[in-house]
């Protein structure tokens, strides 16, 4: 399978590209990486003494023995390894800069019901948090609304570009719904008060579909939701864009199965924290689960069960598992994540999928979360293992573009590198 | 070294859990007061206090009769926390003590020792986290285990998280099982002085008392900055601001003066020879107890030891200003994610920096955290410790170490795997005022000892046994019926055991 990773017609491709008119300046350079330890999709093993071509912000090639293009920049990265970015698929980066002030916090509505935010209108691509999130080898994030039964529509960013425009990959990515205790008590006060209300949601939000014209002529009986979020849920209820449930208790993971099979429902769990009790149920249904894998602590009644293992059970049962820090300021730490489920029972190979291919596949995200021909050029080069806490991030490249791995902490390290720090504006 | 003994010394040492080597090694750090007069302890007479206190720290469970057998881990790497590491080398805990450490395979196997091949293994001393809310914010989070905080006054120092302390927390289990053998447990920081922490040795009891560390200091939670003022700001009444925060802390030190200086006047008196007209000495009504006032009179005289949770640099230098007015020490600043910019001064002035390895921009005050501040404060000569706050971070402390470490490399910090060792041992040791009995793998210290399947500085390290005074309190091949009796069948197959 080794040749698979060989790009046939390579010389041929590469002429085109370098041949690209001056009036394309703002493309990024050729890149070749060369030497590295790479890992490729799938099962195969890491390539060793690997190249990753980069050209036109998509990736060229990968692959070994490779010729490098004669203008490509070259990075030698012997005894380092290059991975796909990795890609959060729960977290805020982007819509809150300070925890503790709510004026910079946007991660959620305050009312539980509101299908038709969406979190692209709140995401700040001038964020602090970007460029520390990115320095930690993480390059497109899922921005998920962090409560709301109905909370909301994540967007999918790569973390780069000067504006919205240019950041947001896909606007309207999943919806998400929260059936957690705090969510319990933010609605009817009950567990089945809340399934209720989700249900009705979802069938009047199918209604809807069917109904538009009557709707819209005031022909049909009252309906749970505003024209705004039920016009946001019909892709739900067609099946067409993922509802992410985020449940804790086993058994509302099956009450979410069970739903998402009675209205076919494309269905992704997160939070999951009792997920590995029903695995082989939510294995046959081939439902993507998101879970952080160092939340480990019965911390509240709906996670009595959570166990330090859950990723490495739930992995072995065959789930389809993604990893994620589900966090704002510190998403930049999933490589952690990723690193702890090794130590607590998962395959290290694995686990870095679960940070790249898993979350990509899980929300059909073409070109991400994979080094192969064609996809988008998001590639990171570590000091070493990615996923060890003695290795940092050398280079980051998002769209084929290095980034800069400055940062807001890097120039606080900068001006108070030497004592005493006198204010004369020259750090 | 004996110190001269206080009055306020005598119901520590009339304390079962201390001795006289447990205040020396506080005293140190601690500026007599300047109302002071030294007196011969002989002539001190009895007073309501010492009965009092000794009997406020006497456990009611008696204590463990039973002591294990001698236990020698060899073949491993030997991390000692004191600059030495030996490889292979050797551990060999007996009677609680550690009775040797050092090259090779140790002494000869005496008869019913156990002997652990570690080959391959890290051994060091048992971690120390000393800013934990285990057991007083147990999981679950449940309102009746809501023990942290008592937000009715912003100054209730006479509290002790002893008291709150739930010794069921099903979090303690997991976080021995993460290599942690010490926690201080602190209240929470609501208020501006929260009330006593406790140092809790962390094998099972069932009451919190009995957990408390032999010996260890008595210390203080203060809390400076947002949280007091935003908590009593929902309740409408003062503090609600820094400058409310600060009034209300140099107050309550006034009163602790006055306190002391009430005791000391009464004292005297009791010393000295009957008057003329036969009236004898003794006949004065001692002044009144009073819980909040005699601890924070016990900070003055240096007898507590004072754990500030403080995040900005400003923050913290005002706080040492109030300390240096008042003439008590600051032990460490906790938190601290701004202690990079003024380490110079910590350094100076003695004060331990207890922080993340990377948390930071959960609130304002933490905005400017930087993964390097472990590292600069070392490089400054500080003494840096990594500290959890959290008992899901607390089950991976070493980490924390690791990343600080690595932090503090890539930014040309020279820093040695020992320096890190001692972020999580010998200086959260010091922190708590144990470091004469933990903290460093030396012969005569306590046995608590971590064996590690690879170098805690690993993301792939587990603890594989952990030992506390020579005893085994983990080991994760025979993970056995959980401790806490809350899980008693909750946590359901399969095995508890985790995957391999």
């Amino acid at each position: 399978m080794r040749r698979a990773f060989r790009l046939p017609g390579l010389g041929t491709l590469l002429a085109a590209l370098l041949a690209a008119p001056a009036g394309r300046a703002e493309e990024p350079p050729a890149v070749a990486i060369v030497h590295a330890r790479v890992y490729v999709p799938g099962d195969h093993p890491p390539l060793e003494d690997g190249t990753v071509l980069l050209a036109g912000g998509k990736v060229l090639a990968v692959g070994t023995g490779l010729a490098i293009p004669a203008n490509a920049r070259t990075i030698d990265a012997r005894g380092k390894v290059v991975t796909a970015g990795f890609i959060d698929a729960g977290t805020q980066v982007g819509v809150v800069e300070i925890d503790g002030e709510r004026a910079s916090d946007d991660t959620h509505a305050h009312t539980p019901i509101t299908p038709g935010l969406r979190m692209m209108d709140a995401y700040n691509p001038r964020s602090v948090v970007v460029p520390i999130t990115r320095a930690g080898g993480v390059t497109s994030v899922v921005v998920a609304p962090s409560q709301g039964m109905l909370g909301g529509q994540s967007t999918f960013v790569d973390l780069a570009g000067d504006s919205v425009a240019e950041a947001v990959v896909k606007s309207s990515l999943a919806q998400h719904a929260h059936v957690d205790d705090r969510t319990v008590e933010s609605t009817t006060g009950t567990r089945g008060g809340l399934w209720f209300e989700l249900r009705e949601a979802l069938q009047d939000a199918r209604f809807y579909a069917a109904h538009r014209a009557a709707y819209d002529a005031n022909g049909v009986r009252q309906l749970s939701l505003h024209r705004e979020d039920l016009e946001a849920l019909v892709p739900v209820v067609r099946g067409e864009q993922p509802l992410v449930v985020w449940a804790e208790r086993a058994s509302d993971i099956e009450t979410a199965l069970r739903l998402a099979d009675e209205l076919k429902l494309k269905l992704v769990l997160a939070g999951a924290g009792e997920a590995w009790m029903v695995a082989d149920e939510i294995a046959r249904h081939k439902v993507p689960v998101i879970i952080d894998p160092l939340e480990d602590l019965p911390s509240r009644f709906d996670r009595l069960h959570a166990r330090s293992d859950n990723a490495a059970l739930l992995s072995r049962a065959g789930v389809h598992v993604v990893l994620s820090t589900f966090a704002g300021q510190q998403a930049r730490l999933l490589w952690q994540r990723a690193g702890n489920a090794v130590r607590l029972g998962m395959d290290h190979d694995e686990a870095i999928r679960a940070v790249t291919e898993a979350p990509a596949d899980a929300f059909g995200l073409k070109g991400y979360g994979r080094l192969e021909r064609g996809a988008v050029g998001n590639v990171v080069v570590w000091s070493g293992d990615p996923l060890e806490a003695s290795t940092h991030v050398e280079h980051v490249f998002i769209r084929g573009r290095e980034e800069s791995l400055e940062t807001r902490q890097t120039l606080l390290l900068q001006r108070y590198r030497t004592l005493p720090f006198v204010h004369d504006g020259s750090r | 070294m004996r110190v001269p003994m206080r009055w306020f010394s005598l119901f520590l040492l009339a304390g079962t859990w201390t001795s006289v080597g447990s205040v020396a090694c506080v005293r140190p750090v601690t500026a007599p007061p300047p109302t002071h007069t030294d007196v011969p302890a002989s002539s001190v007479p009895a007073d309501p206090f010492a009965s009092g206190e000794a009997r406020a720290r006497t456990p009611i469970e008696a204590p463990p009769s039973v002591h294990g057998p001698a236990v020698l881990v060899q073949h491993a790497t030997v991390m000692t926390a004191t600059g030495k590491r030996y490889s292979p080398g050797f551990v060999l805990m007996e009677n609680e003590r550690i009775a040797a450490v050092g090259e090779g395979d140790g002494p000869a196997v005496k008869e019913g020792t156990v002997v652990v091949d570690a080959h391959g293994r890290f051994v060091t001393p048992g971690l120390i986290d000393p800013h934990s809310h285990m057991g007083v914010y147990p999981v679950p989070n449940t309102d009746g285990h809501n023990d942290g905080n008592e937000l009715t006054d912003p100054v209730t120092a006479g509290l002790r998280a002893e008291h709150s302390f739930w010794p069921q927390d099903p979090s303690l289990e997991r976080a021995v099982a993460g290599g942690v053998t010490t926690l201080g447990v602190l209240p929470g920081s609501g208020n501006l002085i929260g009330g006593r922490g406790v140092v809790m040795h962390l094998a099972p009891h069932l009451g919190a008392r009995a957990m408390r560390f032999p010996g260890a200091p008595e210390i203080l939670k203060m809390a400076c900055g947002e949280n007091p003022k935003r908590v009593y700001r929902e309740l409408k009444r003062a503090p609600t601001t820094r400058m409310g925060n600060l009034r209300a802390v140099r107050e309550a030190f006034l009163r602790a003066q006055k306190y002391a200086r009430d005791w000391d006047d009464w004292t005297r008196k009791q010393r000295q020879p009957p008057e003329a007209d036969g009236k004898k000495k003794g006949e004065d009504k001692p002044p009144d107890r009073d819980l909040a006032l005699e601890t924070l009179a016990l900070v003055l005289r240096g007898d507590i030891l004072v754990e500030w949770h403080c995040y900005q640099a400003d923050d913290m230098l005002t706080a040492l200003e109030i300390a240096d007015e008042f003439g008590f020490k600051v032990r460490a600043f906790h938190h601290a994610l701004e202690a990079y910019k003024i380490r110079d001064v910590l350094a100076h002035k003695g004060v331990a920096v207890a922080t993340w390895d990377d948390w930071w921009g959960f609130k304002m005050e933490a905005y400017d955290g930087i993964p390097e501040n472990l590292a600069l404060v070392t490089e400054a000569g500080g003494r840096a410790v990594v500290h959890s706050d959290s008992e899901l971070a607390v089950q991976i402390l070493n980490q924390a170490a690791a990343k600080a470490l690595a932090a503090g490399r890539i930014a040309g910090v020279k820093l040695d795997d020992d320096d890190a060792l001692r972020w999580l041992t010998a200086n959260p040791a010091w922190v708590l005022g144990i470091d004469d009995q933990v903290g460093t793998l030396e012969a005569g210290k306590r046995a608590d000892v971590v064996v590690w399947s690879e170098s805690p500085f690993s993301t792939y390290a587990r603890a594989e046994l952990v030992y506390i005074d020579g005893q085994k309190v983990f080991d994760r091949a025979h993970v056995g019926a959980p401790w806490s009796d809350f899980e008693l069948g909750v946590r359901a197959m399969p095995s508890r055991q985790e995957t391999k």
